[in-house]
């Protein structure tokens, strides 16, 4: 990445792949935000002009997808702070956890996964106490890092 | 209520002059000053207060060199071949207008003046033109941004050597010169002392910060007036001074908004207070000096340009474009032009109206090559690779 000042421009944020296509984003002083394409050995340019909104929706979605859909699993990141991406996992009760609470189960405890809502015949429980107890049908939303999910799934659903 | 009117007059004509060039895609420079020579004393002479327009438009000049310092950012020269392009640009250019003022009759000093015309190319017009045609991710774009820089580096010591030798007398050079750098020097020594009690003030969302603006612009160009310093250089190292106060980033918007708006009125009143003998203008001397001036000003540009490139960029062709790019100019040669008529000393006619033909029609001819500046280096690649081969086969 080659950044440099375009004095009376703006910044220009410059990037080469080894087939020698390059990238360019340049933050224009007016605020807008330019991006440039250049294929190798093309004559001219791709460019387009983004607010800073539409750059910021582009920016998520190549710092590693704003949402990621991988089964009933949905990535959540954020475009002010990168660094936390939450994983939001969906799935029905197992056999194993009907007829006991969040707490009998220790998912926190255990997993460091939080349920965060649960969906009953239709209806849904946002943060459901500790004490609620699972029933057959449920539908569980939980959220948590990764690993964290990983585990939960494992240890909990007693899925592998 | 005479200066309503005029303001009308000039805003109006401007207004419609500048849509007329907007829409056929032609710098607007060019128009302004054609505006002003329209209604001024050249032309149907239909403003009341000449004074009037004139300090407005004074105004517009000391917040564009305001601006320029703002914007002024001193770090690139390190990198490696940028002097060598900001020199080779100086040397090639200035040289060219400076030999030519001197075939055509003028003296010394005003060969300085044609020179530095010549020389300083249009910020404004490359740099729209840069973003335009889509230039930006080639690095011949930062090779061209950098050359503005470094003119305006020189556009301010050339405003110092120049508004210092035309001082009255022979013995005063020094003792004006040391007065302008010392100012200079008072003025950023200041600017940083005080950084820490105006740096809030701005950060402030009343009228305050506007307020602190225009007190330092106008109180240090009274200042410079009082000691018969020019007030645009002055305005350029306040600019210069302030960029390093961080809160003043915030208001640069507003800023720029009075600059355009006052600009445009300076380029009116340029074009209006000129006197132009029509006589002068269409003898057969005047169009050839103006034909050769500017066939030398677009050949100075290809050819420094030609070896920037080479240096730079290792290609003859890249080189090529950046001639082309930096081909027009404008504003500054004006400014400069206006900033040494200013001082009132024997200028002559002859080189004035020569400077403003010139700078109308080489910000046009300028944008032109600035616009298509692609096609010419190829073209000129084209030209140049058949005559070579043309010279082998002769040769052998």
């Amino acid at each position: 990445m080659r950044i440099s000042e375009l004095p009376e421009i703006g910044t220009k944020y410059e990037i080469e792949s080894p087939k020698g296509d390059k990238v360019a984003v340049i933050f224009l002083t007016t605020g807008e935000i330019e991006l440039y394409v250049l294929e190798a050995g093309a004559e001219k340019p791709s460019v387009t002009r983004l607010t800073s909104e539409e750059a910021r929706r582009l920016g998520s979605v190549l710092t590693g997808a704003m949402l990621t859909i991988e089964r009933e699993d949905v990535e959540v990141s954020f475009s002010e702070i990168s660094d936390i991406r939450i994983n939001i996992h969906i799935c029905p009760v197992t056999k194993g956890m009907v007829g006991k609470s969040i707490e009998d189960l220790a998912i926190r405890k255990r997993t460091g996964v939080t349920i965060i809502a649960l969906s009953r015949r239709g209806r849904s429980i946002i943060s459901p106490p500790p004490e609620t107890v699972f029933e057959e049908g449920d539908l569980i939303v939980m959220i948590g890092e990764r690993e964290q999910i990983k585990v939960c799934t494992k240890e909990i659903l007693g899925q592998v | 209520m005479n200066f309503l009117v005029d303001l009308a007059l000039v805003t109006a004509t401007c207004l419609a002059l500048g849509l007329v060039s907007k829409y056929l895609r032609q710098t607007s420079i060019p128009v302004y000053i054609i505006a002003g020579i329209l209604l001024g004393r050249s032309g149907f002479d239909l403003i009341s207060s000449y004074n009037f327009v004139e300090w407005l438009g004074k105004i517009g000049v000391i917040l564009l060199m305001f601006y320029i310092g703002l914007e002024f950012n001193f770090k690139g020269i390190k990198e490696p071949g940028r002097l060598f392009a900001g020199c080779t640009d100086f040397g090639v250019n200035f040289t060219a207008g400076f030999s030519l003022g001197l075939v055509i009759g003028l003296t010394l000093i005003e060969a300085f003046i044609l020179a530095s015309a010549v020389y300083i190319s249009s910020s404004a017009i490359v740099i729209s033109s840069l973003i335009e045609n889509k230039r930006l991710i080639y690095p011949e774009a930062e090779t061209v941004v950098w050359l503005m820089v470094f003119e305006d580096i020189m556009l301010a010591i050339l405003l110092v050597v120049l508004t210092s030798i035309m001082a009255d007398s022979l013995a005063m050079i020094p003792v004006s010169l040391a007065v302008t750098l010392l100012l200079i020097v008072f003025i950023s020594v200041l600017i940083r002392g005080l950084s820490i009690f105006i740096s809030p003030l701005f950060e402030r969302d009343d009228e305050i910060p506007i307020l602190l603006i225009f007190a330092l612009i106008f109180g240090f160009s009274a200042l410079a007036y009082l000691l018969s310093v020019s007030e645009v250089i002055i305005a350029f190292f306040l600019g210069s001074a302030l960029s390093g106060v961080k809160s003043f980033k915030r208001l640069l918007g507003t800023t720029i908004a009075f600059k355009n708006l006052f600009l445009i009125i300076f380029f009116f009143s340029f074009g209006m207070v000129l006197q132009f003998q029509f006589v002068t203008l269409s003898s057969a001397d005047f169009l050839l000096a103006l034909l050769a001036l500017i066939t030398l000003s677009i050949l100075g540009k290809f050819a420094s340009g030609a070896l920037i490139g080479k240096r730079l960029h290792g290609s003859l062709e890249t080189g090529l474009r950046v001639g082309a790019y930096t081909t027009p100019r404008g504003e500054f040669s004006v400014v400069l032009l206006a900033v040494v008529l200013g001082m009132g000393t024997g200028i002559s006619e002859l080189l004035s109206s020569l400077v403003v033909a010139y700078v109308i029609l080489l910000s046009l001819i300028g944008s032109y090559f600035a616009k298509h500046g692609d096609r010419v280096g190829k073209a000129m690649m084209v030209c140049i690779n058949t005559a070579r081969t043309r010279i082998s086969e002769l040769l052998s």
